[in-house]
């Protein structure tokens, strides 16, 4: 029969669980998560002082009953944001490729730094457009302050961290990726509506660089025996 | 010829060091000689081997560099190979799927 002649270390069964575990063991090597997530809560974080102290810009006004309305936003908000974004990719692309160098493997990395840079020019566009094209009531508070979240800088880290998941094969980052984009996209305010104008923007910014920072973290840990030296 | 699967499959990917290679090989898009030795378990006399066989079979490129003043090796998939890889594991799982399920007439 030809199934028996079928050597006992050529098994199907052991071909295919060995099979399994290979792929198992490259992916695990390939994967370095936390560091695009340490990256983006850096970037976040330092876009606190940035977007503080550069001065602001008053933007269009409408009318409404008893005066007018008018939109502030900073100086540096559509400059800060689409540099660090693309700087950020290119440093992940350069970490990805010199790791997996190292490492002797191929590097996945491509696709995510793509369509990083991509969406994060996509979101900037509509951003910008729609600053001067509002479609809604402009509030950050509130489900009319969708929209504007939707194209937020935050939107566009998670957006292309799902394709790093994708990439990575990599089946608990989408977890983390549901609940940053959850406090990104869902207002969470405890109150600071209320706090002075200047600083309104720094509590969810807060916000969105902790989770990314504790999930960098938390991937670091989880990955860290495996971050050993090329031999 | 008969249906049953085992006559699906192709001796030289029907080894477990060189059905490795290829999987690593297809998983990792490029591996470096250094990997595959250490991942797979083999002496470097061995693996280059194995490593003629599937290159000789058209199932792999090999190609030789430097990173920095080290001398690399990396392996890579032909698209042969990876055909040769998806067709060897579609086989392993229809004959599987014979062996547990002998009445299941083969696809």
């Amino acid at each position: 029969m030809t199934s028996d002649s079928i050597q006992s270390g050529d098994d199907p069964h052991r071909l295919l669980l060995s099979a399994r575990e290979l792929t198992r063991r490259v992916r695990r090597t390939q994967r370095a998560t936390w560091f695009p997530l340490l990256v983006f809560a850096a970037v976040t974080f330092a876009s606190i002082p940035v977007l503080r102290y550069t001065g602001n810009h008053l933007g269009p006004c409408r009318a409404v009953p008893g005066g007018r309305i008018c939109k502030v936003y900073s100086n540096a908000q559509f400059v800060y944001w689409p540099i660090a974004l693309v700087l950020a990719y290119v440093a992940i692309a350069t970490f990805y490729v010199r790791r997996s160098r190292a490492r002797g493997v191929g590097t996945r990395v491509r696709p995510y730094a793509i369509a990083g840079i991509i969406v994060a020019a996509a979101l900037t566009g509509v951003s910008l457009w729609e600053l001067h094209n509002p479609l809604v009531d402009q509030t950050s508070v509130g489900l009319n302050g969708l929209p504007h979240r939707l194209v937020s800088p935050g939107a566009a880290i998670g957006l292309a961290l799902l394709v790093l998941a994708w990439a990575e094969r990599n089946r608990a980052l989408p977890l983390l990726i549901l609940g940053y984009l959850a406090v990104v996209l869902v207002p969470i305010t405890f109150g600071w509506v209320n706090a002075s104008p200047p600083w309104l923007f720094v509590p969810p910014l807060v916000i969105d660089g902790s989770v990314l920072l504790l999930g960098g973290i938390g991937f670091a840990l989880a990955q860290r025996p495996l971050r050993t030296p090329a031999p | 010829m008969t249906g049953h699967p085992a006559n699906g499959l192709d001796d030289i990917v029907h080894q477990r060091v060189r059905l490795g290679i290829l999987t690593v090989a297809h998983e990792a898009r490029r591996a470096d000689f250094g990997y595959l030795r250490d991942t797979l378990e083999l002496t470097a006399g061995n693996l280059s081997q194995h490593l003629s066989v599937l290159e000789n079979a058209g199932l792999i490129a090999i190609e030789k560099g430097y990173a920095g003043k080290r001398a690399r090796t990396w392996i890579s998939l032909t698209k042969a190979g990876h055909t040769a890889l998806s067709e060897e594991i579609a086989n392993l799982k229809l004959l599987i799927r014979h062996i547990e399920h002998p009445k299941t007439p083969p696809d």
